[in-house]
């Protein structure tokens, strides 16, 4: 589709593992911060064509 | 008569000379098939273009686009405009037309019944079609799916014309017909006037007359009962092979239902209107849940009484088809307004109305 | 292919006059060169007018859905597939079926001839391998193969996958295709290149839904497009709606589609919308060998859970 690499992430976490989601949520939440807001499918205006 | 002659050579630089005054629409090459749309500035159509009889979108966006915004607003305290409905922003340019073929062109007239009536002016549709001159294109070499001579028009009909272009090989000879079109003449730059021969014009308008081979027959159509003809034992024949997609209603230039939408983000809003398909089932499902027009057959059935019955009893101006064949040559299952028309004008002049 | 009307009148009478089954769908003569108009008979009388020809590329499956009575329905490689998908999906029950094999030699693709012509067609007539078409002025013979559906020429399932009776014996199947050659050059290129080409792509749509419509799979009641509470997509020409519209249709179809092409095919401004289901396909069959609709005997990857999944993707 041509989403940037980075934006989208997967991963297993068990309902044990507290510690691991919270690292992994924090590693996502920068990684996509660092590649800023997504320009190009959020519809970013007001417009019908 | 008195022709203007329209020297192809002086085609584009008259163009663009109108450009400055018009916003020109026209047969744009979109890959492989021909859209009508705006002209990028300084691109008029070329003879490829102008020998396109049938834009596969009709040209109905010209004034009556797919998607407009009525009014804007903003809830935005800090702006003086707050809670006012605000019209967006309009082109200042007029716009026009050009090579628009004469069922397109008249198609427009059709529809004026929807948007302008005694009681109710729809603003919208009403200023976008008078600012547009048209400015048309004859047809010396129709296609084996159109049917305008049988739904009245032609392939050299004037109505909802501005001016009439007849290519006569190295010129074009324009038939002036409005005040609004001899504007645009000027503005264009073309006033070589000449006495075109009546006979030959008229030998032009037969042969290309002679050329049409399908037709319609309505005849019958007003006449017929109408709850007989709703009722009548035909319609899920016809309809049994629809997708119920908006292909056949999109793409025609008389179809004219919309939707309203609104749209927000933040503070701020738009309520714009859209192209609707009485095919889709959604068009008349109603708040409650329920839907009057549930099965497909009642929506195919819509489609063709609203075009060939309900059209031709209200407004006593034909039926809501000028025969362009669009319908015809997309509608991904092959269903034939031409077929269909048949059936019913024909229906309950032989004991059997099934399709052959 | 000509060869097979016969025949499938003479099955459909027969069917109907020894009430096998209450209705037969098929294909009657189109209205205009190279289209055949999907129809349902209940009368033998009627078998006469069936046909079948290169023309016969919309999906008969589709007309399926959750219909109640004894249906006979013909069937080429694609329909067959989307028959097993509705009877996995439960639309319809095999036992309500009486599928009638064609195998298939791929069906024509209307634009590409009309592209081919130098005029506009009015006639056109397929004979063996050849298609010839005239017009007002001329007369051209164009080879089949040339002609045909994209998505037909690169199909290796054109013999029925389930049938009670065949129009014809089995057809080579071709094996020496690429199938995703398409599908390998949009990987190639970068996310950038990639959002260019699909924005181009989807540029024309005029959201008629006839890709939509034209799908067997896309049975929904309401469509996600449709829902308006909540509102998922807006309804206008914004690009980022009508690119909602595509990508989250071609992933409702991951795993279910046959690659049939009936939706490319019923798309009046020419979108080949395959492409994005076709990456799906193309995955499904590189993580679990899977190709919908084979046999009724298998489970879809996206409806199991298997320990071996690769799961490459998942960090
Ligand atoms: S008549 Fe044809 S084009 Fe119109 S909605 Fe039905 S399938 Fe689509
Ligand atoms: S109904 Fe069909 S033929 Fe008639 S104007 Fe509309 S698209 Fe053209
Ligand atoms: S998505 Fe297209 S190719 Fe796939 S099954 Fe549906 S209609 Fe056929
Ligand atoms: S059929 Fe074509 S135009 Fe219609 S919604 Fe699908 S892609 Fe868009």
């Amino acid at each position: 589709m041509g989403i940037e690499p980075g934006r989208l992430h997967f991963s297993w976490i068990s309902s044990a593992e507290s510690t691991k989601f919270a690292k992994v949520a924090q590693e996502v939440s920068d990684k996509v911060k660092a590649l800023g807001p997504n320009d190009h499918f959020a519809k970013k205006e007001l417009k019908v064509a | 008569m008195k022709c203007i002659k329209i020297d192809k050579n002086e085609w584009a630089g008259g163009l663009e000379a109108a450009a400055s005054t018009y916003r020109l629409f026209g047969p744009v090459k979109e890959d492989e098939f021909y859209e009508f749309k705006a002209l990028e500035e300084g691109r008029a159509p070329d003879a490829a273009a102008m020998a396109v009889r049938n834009t596969r979108t009709s040209p109905r966006s010209v004034v009556y686009p797919q998607a407009e915004v009525l009014f804007e607003y903003t809830t935005d305290e800090r702006d003086p405009d707050a809670h006012v409905m605000k019209e967006p922003e309009r082109e200042e340019k007029p716009r026009a037309a050009i090579g628009i073929r004469p069922c397109d062109a008249y198609s427009f007239v059709l529809v004026r019944n929807n948007f302008e009536s005694p009681e109710y002016q729809d603003v919208y549709w009403l200023r976008n079609y008078e600012e547009t001159t048209f400015i048309g294109q004859a047809c010396h070499d129709p296609c084996s799916t159109c049917f305008c001579t049988t739904a009245g028009c032609g392939p050299f009909h004037e109505e909802g014309l501005d001016v009439l272009l007849a290519d006569a090989g190295d010129h074009y000879a324009a038939k002036v017909l409005t005040d609004k079109g001899e504007t645009f003449m000027k503005a264009a730059g073309w006033g070589d006037e000449i006495d075109f021969p009546d006979e030959e014009w008229e030998g032009w308008k037969t042969a290309a007359g002679e050329k049409i081979v399908s037709e319609v027959p309505t005849d019958r159509l007003a006449d017929i009962d109408t709850l007989a003809l709703h009722d009548a034992d035909f319609w899920d024949d016809v309809a049994f092979s629809c997708i119920n997609c908006g292909t056949c209603t999109y793409l025609c230039p008389t179809c004219w239902c919309f939707d309203i939408q609104d749209e927000n983000k933040g503070r701020e809003g738009i309520r714009y209107r859209c192209w609707d398909s009485c095919m889709f089932p959604i068009f008349t499902l109603h708040g409650s849940g329920h839907n009057p027009r549930d099965a497909k057959t009642q929506r195919v059935r819509q489609r063709f009484m609203h075009k060939l019955k309900y059209f031709v009893d209200r407004y006593e101006a034909g039926i809501q088809c000028v025969g362009c064949g669009r319908c015809v040559q997309h509608c991904p299952v092959n269903i034939d307004i031409r077929k269909v028309c048949n059936l019913m004008n024909s229906f309950g002049e032989t004991e059997s109305c099934s399709v052959a | 292919m000509i060869a097979y009307t016969d025949k499938i009148q003479e099955i459909a009478r027969r069917l109907l006059k020894d009430c096998k089954v209450e209705t037969v769908i098929g294909f009657r003569k189109g209205s205009v060169p190279m289209m055949n108009e999907p129809c349902f008979i209940t009368s033998a009388d009627a078998a006469d007018g069936l046909v079948w020809d290169g023309n016969c590329g919309i999906n008969l499956a589709n007309y399926l859905t959750n219909r109640k009575e004894k249906i006979a329905v013909f069937a080429k490689g694609c329909d067959s597939r989307n028959i097993a998908n509705h009877i996995i999906e439960n639309k319809i029950d095999r036992e309500q079926l009486y599928i009638v094999g064609v195998p298939c030699q791929g069906m024509i693709e209307k634009r590409r001839i009309r592209q081919m012509a130098p005029g506009e067609i009015t006639e056109a007539t397929e004979d063996g391998d050849e298609i010839r078409v005239k017009g007002r002025d001329f007369e051209e013979v164009y080879n089949r193969d040339e002609a045909l559906q994209k998505n037909c020429a690169v199909c290796v399932h054109r013999n029925p996958v389930i049938h009670d009776e065949m129009v014809a014996d089995e057809v080579e199947e071709q094996t020496d295709v690429d199938r995703f050659a398409d599908v390998r050059e949009i990987e190639a290129m970068s996310p950038e290149e990639r959002r260019v080409f699909f924005r181009k792509l989807l540029e024309p749509c005029i959201r008629c839904y006839a890709c939509r419509n034209a799908c067997p799979l896309c049975y929904c009641p309401t469509c996600f497009v449709d829902e308006s509470q909540p509102q998922w997509v807006g309804k206008s020409q914004n690009p980022t709606d009508i690119w909602t519209f595509h990508f989250l249709r071609a992933y409702h179809c991951a795993g279910r589609c046959t690659d049939c092409g009936a939706c490319e095919r019923a798309c009046p401004v020419g979108i080949n919308m395959r492409l994005l289901t076709k990456k799906l396909n193309k995955d499904a069959f590189d993580q679990w060998g899977w190709e919908a609709g084979l046999n009724l005997e298998e489970r879809p990857p996206l409806d199991t859970y298997r320990p071996n999944d690769p799961e490459e993707f998942i960090k």
